[in-house]
């Protein structure tokens, strides 16, 4: 079971350390971490697990902070990252956004959230509905008035019913004027494409995201046209097991707010949206590049804020680099970015310029990967459609709302 | 209106500097000891309190001691507003333990908590007071969850199973049943959050009490799904070592190829049969690699430390499992269950629930069963790059032992340039694994684009990882190496820059991959190496250079071309000698060495460059160099001589020799090795040791198979080892019998007791105690048999049933007992009182002069070489240094003719007895061991000499570690070491305790049951007294008296007892020995426990007698050996 959490920001000092057990552990741990991290690079920061001579650490690192927890015995590693994971989701949602500030502004609210959500090391209470019912979000209101008034409880004084309920998920009864439900299929698609400029590998990762406002207690049904195009699901823990093996339905009490229902995967898929074409001729010492950018086939919508970003290899002393579109940018660490926007009409975005290798090298032998982003609204790129969205227990009125949002996920592209 | 004003309009100027950090706790943050805290905590304002706790709570996460606090803050407790209590009860949980008297004056407040009717308010109340962590209160603490765990409220009772590992913690042994009992309790809820938690809590309080589980395993199971996800993960394993524990593996489960590998290939045919579908091609050899698998589900039962060094005794087949440890997952409702349950939570959202159940599905679902947690673990690596790294890390070892699960998706193990190294070496590691023929070519030309990625290292492991798809798919190897061999050749290019060392990493890589492939099969790779051997001109990296020199030399007579290039190739060689690195100068040296012991023409040349190089090297600066050549000059004089003599004329035989020698060490082509060494270690899916590849503290292996008896409800692993230990220590009787007995028997006897020390050491786990006599006083089962016998075969002493006993004995045994008891009882009596009326009491005055203590022999002369004679016998003297040494008498005699000196007796074995201990992983052995710090031999005051037909004695102290086993020892003489072995006599771990009959028979009373254990024998000895008399007139009664003095000489001279007493039969027939009793009584040496021993004669005089020993002893273990030494030696003739 875990010890003690600490939150680190990204200069490796403790903003944060949290006790759960009686066994305490020293924050000297987590000045021998930083050393290490700082002797060994990247690779340890990248190493979620690790054993040090005193503890076990798991490490997860998001917007920079670092989420380390120690434990001295064996345990599922994946439940310490699943939770710490699972903690800055909460601690993101809760204060929107992570930073060293903003943990640190708001540092009362992160120890009452971690100490409801883990108890003697032991996960307590993760469902972000019951924690937003227990611990109040800060916002704005609340704070002016904090400010006026001196008065700041952000704590509860009532348990939410939705602990002692079968649907723990769920706040107990609310009531809305407007029952709303809101779908969307928020897709990333994942493609590699090699040096010959052949599509390797192309699949979309999708989430199903529900924002539901529903009276009472509402139990809906969601089918698709085409569940047989997926490959692999995974359920947020209201959906029924049984409907969807049997006839790949899902029935569900959703939760207040929204959640994630739902992901899943489509492999296999054939074409991508757009296309990019890196050239690299090198020669005496240079090598000049040369990046076409277009739209391969018209999905109807618009492909927006493409962006493209290569990390310069190594041996690349200087370079220089200009498009005929957007924006390029060479930042400090050798990470050069082009960000495009949208594809304008009458011409193809490209990028040229040339690169100059270190002094004795003649021909570059390694070569960037090109990481491409984009963002389309309004289609899911897997095909997967929403077929209906029924409530078995029908209120009065109920307001159905469908949408749908595909962006670039681990999208490469090999020169 | 707004009494605190003053201080918020100071906040507010400060705040508005920062617009958006208005209203948030920031300030505190920033300099939270502006103000002073100690007036605020006394406020009697809450939101001035509330302001003074987050000062205080912004110290804590800065890492500043603010415990002085303390008593002020405990204060505010009792507050109202529940911010305030929650931030009291964060300051109050992190220093508690740190100011354990002033946390106690907070106990009242929490006590009235508990009885507060919102549940929040009791939660807290509980969690907070269980977290303070002190010993004094925590039977209020258990109270407490007591109450809590019948609340109400779903929360509160879920809180309270979370508050019982904290009270576990405290390690209360008097609190541990109670624990127990609640967390059965929290088990049986209805609500699957309660259940989720208490699954969670018996994890850590009593995993091994599945007996808990047993009552509402399928309730556990039907309710798995709808537990919240935390509570899911400890739930998946507590049932599956519940299911494993009481009906055994699967035999359709990998697991059954335990079973399989050794003994029948038709089973592993149609298991191979069946698994055809789920593959897409079955061109490779098998399925999955047998031998892996076998390990690591081995590993997964025994724990890898286990199985490892037990693989390093000879009884490698000790553990092994039966038929009967195995059950069938298709009619096996139990494990259907379990795997109906489990199958949905692979949709979980929660990547750690999704594994545990992909972990149930690996070990127990049949092996057609099994892909379905594929696509789950690869939807895995999709969560987040944490996660990912710990699924690879689980996948790896899956696909190892059975890759064509997942070669069909091998695309998902291509490579993104944003991974961290970690997950690309091990994608790349588990991609070379399941690489089939089908999907080599694909994956070979994702390898190419990785050997042009800016990450170097990365770029040699492909190179590396190409090698090892070559190794496996010998097809692809001359594909392979064409690639590799024009990866050289580029790389080379970019070489004569002088560039880095990690474009040399790669060239490395690169030749050591086609050297792999190469070794293979060398003859269809001849042109490789001609070009590699072509391109050493431009190859400039030492390490690459030094191998293909090295495969010069080892492929010298190779084909057709090779030998005849070698001329040209070793004067290249010489010629670049001088500017070589030193590895390859090494290597050079090495290469023509071979080259010369293999050559058959052209050997005037290759001598010449031999001793050029030889000249060369004899000056060269570095020493390693010198000597290399210094060797190899000496290994090939005899050759070089032998060629200058014209063949045929080396009849000198160390010449001779000398060749040979050559020929071995540089002649020889290297042997074949198995390409991937089996030195994993596997430990079970999901779990954090897995991932550090070490065995981290609490982790366990998998319970062993059929452990969970069906009627055994105290101890939760199997009797089936304790059965085991008792068939030791009977097959140590045998031992006994035959104490002169060859030391191969003795041996067996040691390796299987180890072996059964161990096993049981590992069930249990490190913080129980270790003996497994300990384990045996608990065990109800044997005494019952025992006492069985006792109360049908030994008159006993009257016994009502003590109230004790009720707790020591399971509900059944105790019914049980009391039933024989009652049925055999009856007569008993009724014969005793017969005997009792007619006995009477006599005393053998002298007997304790003929008392002669056996002696054994502890160095023969004839073995020992110089005629030195030791003997030993255990003396009834008491050591005055410690209650745990035994003394013993040692007798040296010299019988040869020359004086013998510096004789001294030391204890040899004192660091290998530590290795095992280490070896068996027992800690509280060792801990034991130096607990008490007893030696194992005092030293001995050694002998400076001793003349020929001299005799000298010496009393030694020795300490026996276990009353079974033989002490090693080391005996010293003339400066010689010569390994002896002294066996121990259990009749000497005790000394006389002298009473009196009465004394005796009450302490026998208050020892029935459980503690008394009868066996009888034949006597036989009488006989030849009684026919060596029968000359004389010999009254009757001294017939009597001649039975009870051999009898008694033959018990005190084998065994350190004090004759209490004798009862002789008055008025019975004459020639009728039975009823006959004498009584001996002892304790013993290394805890002062009494130890009483009755022996009841039956038979005629003049027949062989029948006795009945009976010994009442509190230790159970010692008792029941120190019976059967007894009983052997009562047995067993005397000589002389």
């Amino acid at each position: 079971m875990l010890q003690c959490i600490f939150l680190l920001s990204d200069s490796g000092e403790v903003m944060l350390e949290k006790q759960l057990t009686g066994h305490r552990v020293d924050r000297s741990i987590c000045d021998w971490f930083w050393d290490h991290v700082i002797s060994q690079g990247d690779s340890l920061k990248s190493q979620p697990v690790i054993a040090s001579p005193t503890h076990y650490l798991f490490q997860v690192v998001r917007e920079g902070i670092t989420f380390l927890a120690c434990t001295q015995v064996e345990m599922p590693p994946l439940m310490g990252i699943e939770f710490l994971c699972r903690v800055s989701d909460v601690l993101s949602d809760y204060l929107g956004g992570l930073n060293e500030d903003v943990i640190k502004d708001n540092f009362v609210i992160v120890y009452e959230l971690l100490d409801e959500m883990i108890d003697n090391g032991f996960p307590l209470t993760t469902e972000p509905n019951i924690l937003r019912e227990m611990i109040a979000p800060p916002n704005i209101v609340s704070k002016v008035l904090s400010v006026v008034t001196g008065n700041s409880s952000n704590v509860s004084d009532t348990l939410p019913g939705a602990t002692g309920s079968c649907i723990p998920w769920r706040a107990a009864d609310p009531k809305y004027a407007n029952n709303e439900v809101y779908v969307d299929l928020v897709e990333e698609m994942d493609a590699v494409i090699n040096r010959d400029g052949v599509l390797v590998k192309c699949e979309v990762y999708g989430e199903v995201r529900v924002n539901s406002h529903l009276s009472g207690l509402p139990d809906l049904t969601l089918s698709f046209a085409n569940p047989s195009i997926l490959d692999d699901v995974r359920f947020h823990p209201c959906v029924r097991f049984r409907p969807w093996e049997s006839h790949q339905i899902l029935s569900f009490v959703p939760p207040d707010g929204e959640f994630k229902l739902m992901s899943y995967r489509v492999k296999k898929l054939k074409s991508t949206p757009i296309y990019v074409k890196p050239q690299l001729s090198s020669d005496a010492g240079k090598c000049r590049v040369n990046v076409l950018v277009g739209i391969r086939n018209d999905h109807g919508k618009t492909i927006d804020s493409i962006t493209l970003q290569f990390q310069l290899p190594p041996c690349i002393l200087s370079a220089d680099l200009t498009s005929n579109t957007g924006t390029v940018n060479i930042l400090g660490n050798k990470t050069c970015s082009w960000s495009i926007g949208r594809i304008p009409k009458d011409k193809t975005p490209s990028l040229s310029g040339t690169l100059v290798l270190e002094s004795e090298l003649e021909r570059l032998h390694v070569f960037p990967t090109f990481r491409v982003g984009f963002k389309i609204m309004g289609v899911a790129l897997s095909g997967l459609q929403i077929d209906k969205l029924d409530l078995k227990t029908a209120p009065s009125r109920l307001y159905k709302g469908f949408r749908a949002l595909t962006r670039a996920g681990e999208f490469e592209v090999r020169s | 209106m707004f009494p605190q004003f003053g201080a918020t309009a100071d906040t507010l100027s400060k705040a508005s500097t920062m617009v958006f950090r208005i209203g948030t706790d920031a300030h505190l943050y920033d300099d939270p000891d502006d103000v002073s805290i100690a007036p605020l905590l006394d406020s009697k304002f809450d939101s001035e309190k509330c302001e003074a706790l987050k000062r205080l709570l912004a110290l804590i996460a800065q890492g500043i001691d603010v415990s002085n606090y303390f008593p002020q803050v405990v204060k505010n407790v009792a507050s109202q507003s529940l911010e305030v209590k929650k931030l009291v009860y964060l300051y109050l949980l992190h220093y508690a333990e740190k100011r354990p008297n002033e946390a106690l004056l907070s106990i009242n407040y929490f006590q009235k908590d508990l009885g507060d009717p919102n549940p929040l308010v009791r939660a807290w109340a509980l969690r907070t007071m269980a977290g303070i962590r002190l010993h004094v209160i925590a039977p209020l603490v258990l109270v407490a969850v007591g109450k809590c765990a019948r609340d109400p409220s779903v929360y509160v009772r879920k809180c309270a199973a979370n508050a019982l590992p904290k009270l576990h913690d405290l390690r209360q042994e008097e609190h541990a049943l109670a624990i127990e009992e609640i967390v059965g309790k929290l088990l049986n809820d209805h609500s699957p959050a309660v259940v989720g938690a208490a699954a969670a809590a018996f994890a850590s309080v009593c995993p091994y009490n599945l007996s808990l589980i047993r009552r509402n395993y399928r309730k556990l199971c039907e309710i798995l799904p709808d537990v919240e996800e935390w509570g899911q993960i400890a739930l998946i394993g507590i049932l599956l070592r519940y299911v494993i524990a009481s009906h055994g593996l699967v035999k359709e489960s990998i697991m059954f190829s335990l079973q399989c590998t050794e003994s029948s290939h038709s089973v592993k045919d149609g298991s191979d049969a069946d698994f055809g579908q789920v593959k897409e091609s079955t061109d490779m050899g098998g399925t999955c690699d047998y031998e892996f698998v076998n390990m690591v589900s081995r590993c997964y039962i025994e724990g890898p430390d286990e199985y490892l060094s037990r693989s390093s005794y000879a009884n490698r087949e000790s553990f092994q499992l039966t038929d009967e440890q195995f059950t069938s997952g298709k009619s096996n409702d139990d494990v259907k269950i379990l795997l109906y349950s489990t199958s949905p939570l692979l949709w979980s959202n929660n990547s750690a629930v999704v594994l545990a159940a992909a972990g149930v599905h690996w070990v127990m679902a049949p092996k057609e069963d099994v892909k379905r947690i594929i696509k789950p673990l690869l939807f895995l690596l999709r969560s987040s790059n944490a996660s990912k790294y710990v699924v690879l890390c689980n996948i790896q070892v899956f696909a190892k032992a059975m890759p064509s699960l997942f070669a069909p998706y091998y695309e998902d193990f291509f490579i993104c340039s944003s991974e961290s190294y970690q997950v690309k070496a091990l994608k790349l590691e588990i991609l070379s694994s399941i690489a089939t023929d089908s999907s080599i070519s694909s994956i070979f030309k994702e390898f190419q684009d990785y050997i042009r990625d800016p990450d170097r290292r990365f770029a040699a492991d492909t190179i590396a990882a190409i090698g090892l798809c070559a190794q496996r798919l010998p097809k692809m190897a001359h594909i392979c190496v064409d690639g590799l061999l024009a990866l050289t050749r580029e790389e080379f290019v970019t070489k004569d820059f002088g560039f880095g060392d990690q474009e040399a990493g790669i060239l490395t890589h690169a030749i050591l991959s086609i050297k792999s492939i190469i070794k293979q099969d060398p003859p269809s790779h001849e042109k490789v190496i001609i070009q590699l051997v072509r391109s050493l001109d431009s190859i400039k990296v030492p390490a690459a250079r030094a191998m293909i020199i090295w495969m010069v030399g080892e492929y010298s007579t190779l084909g057709e071309i090779i030998p005849r290039m070698l001329n040209t190739v070793l004067k290249y060689l010489a010629w670049c000698f001088t500017s070589e690195a030193l590895e390859t100068k090494l290597q050079i040296l090495n290469t023509v060495c071979k080259v010369l012991v293999g050559a058959t023409e052209d050997v005037w040349t290759f001598k010449k460059i031999f001793s050029y190089l030889v000249e060369l090297a004899e000056c060269d600066l570095n020493y390693d160099v010198r000597d290399r050549v210094r060797f190899l000059k000496k290994l090939q004089s005899s050759n070089l001589v032998s060629i200058g003599q014209e063949e045929g004329t080396n009849d000198l035989p160390e010449k001779d020799l000398l060749h040979v020698v050559a020929e071995c060490i540089l002649g020889r082509q290297t042997r074949k090795v198995k390409a991937e060494s089996f030195s994993y270690r596997f430990y079970l899916p999901g779990s954090l040791s897995q991932i550090v590849l070490h065995a981290a503290p609490g982790y366990e292996p998998l319970p062993k198979p059929c452990s969970l008896l069906l009627d055994d409800r105290n101890v939760p692993e199997g009797t089936s080892e304790i059965k085991k230990t008792v068939a030791d220590y009977s097959g140590t009787d045998d031992y006994g019998t035959s104490s002169e007995g060859s030391d191969d028997e003795s041996a067996s006897d040691y390796d299987s007791q180890h072996s059964v020390a161990e096993s049981s050491g590992s069930g249990r786990g490190d913080d129980s105690e270790f003996t497994s006599e300990g384990n045996d006083n608990a065990d109800p089962l044997i005494q019952i048999s025992d006492f069985g016998n006792a109360s049908e075969n030994q008159n006993g002493v009257s016994q009502s049933g003590p109230a004790n006993l009720g707790e020591l004995m399971s509900d059944r045994a105790l019914e049980s007992w009391l039933d024989e008891q009652s049925g055999s009882s009856n007569p008993g009596i009724s014969e005793q009182s017969q005997v009792r009326i007619s006995s009477a009491r006599i005393s053998l005055g002298d007997v304790g002069k003929r008392v002669k203590p056996k002696c054994y022999s502890l160095l023969d002369p004839a073995t020992s070489g110089n005629g030195l004679k030791v003997d030993y016998s255990f003396s009834s003297e008491i050591s005055s240094m410690s209650h745990l040494l035994v003394c013993i008498e040692v007798f040296f005699k010299n019988c040869s003719s020359e004086t013998i000196s510096e004789i001294t007796l030391v204890d040899e074995d004192s660091n290998r007895a530590l290795d095992a201990a280490d070896k068996a992983a027992d800690v509280n052995q060792s801990s034991l061991a130096s607990s008490d710090n007893v030696p194992t031999l005092v030293p001995m005051e050694s002998i400076a000499s001793l003349e020929p037909d001299q005799t000298a004695r010496r009393i030694l102290h020795v300490r026996f570690h276990h009353h079974l086993l033989p002490l090693k020892l080391a005996l010293y003489c003339d400066g010689k070491k010569l390994p002896v072995k002294l066996r121990p006599d259990i009749g000497y771990f005790v000394k006389p305790l002298p009473m009196d009959v009465e004394v005796f028979i009450d302490r026998e009373s208050r020892l029935p049951g459980m503690f008394e254990y009868t066996r009888s024998c034949a006597f036989t000895d009488h006989i030849e007294e009684l026919n060596k008399e029968n000359g004389d007139s010999l009254f009757v009664k001294d017939k009597f008296l001649a039975i009870c003095e051999s009898l008694a000489l033959k018990i005190l001279s084998n065994a350190n007892l004090c004759l209490v007493s004798i009862d002789m039969p008055v008025a019975a027939n004459l020639d009728d020995a039975s009823g006959l009793r004498l009584r001996f009584s002892s304790e013993i040496l290394s805890s002062s426990i009494p130890c009483l021993i009755t022996i009841t004669v039956e038979g005629k005089c003049s027949d062989p007698l029948n006795l009945s020993i009976k010994v009442n002893c509190e230790e159970t273990v010692f008792g029941l050996n120190l019976l059967n030494r007894i009983a052997n030696f009562l047995v067993e003739p005397t000589l002389g």
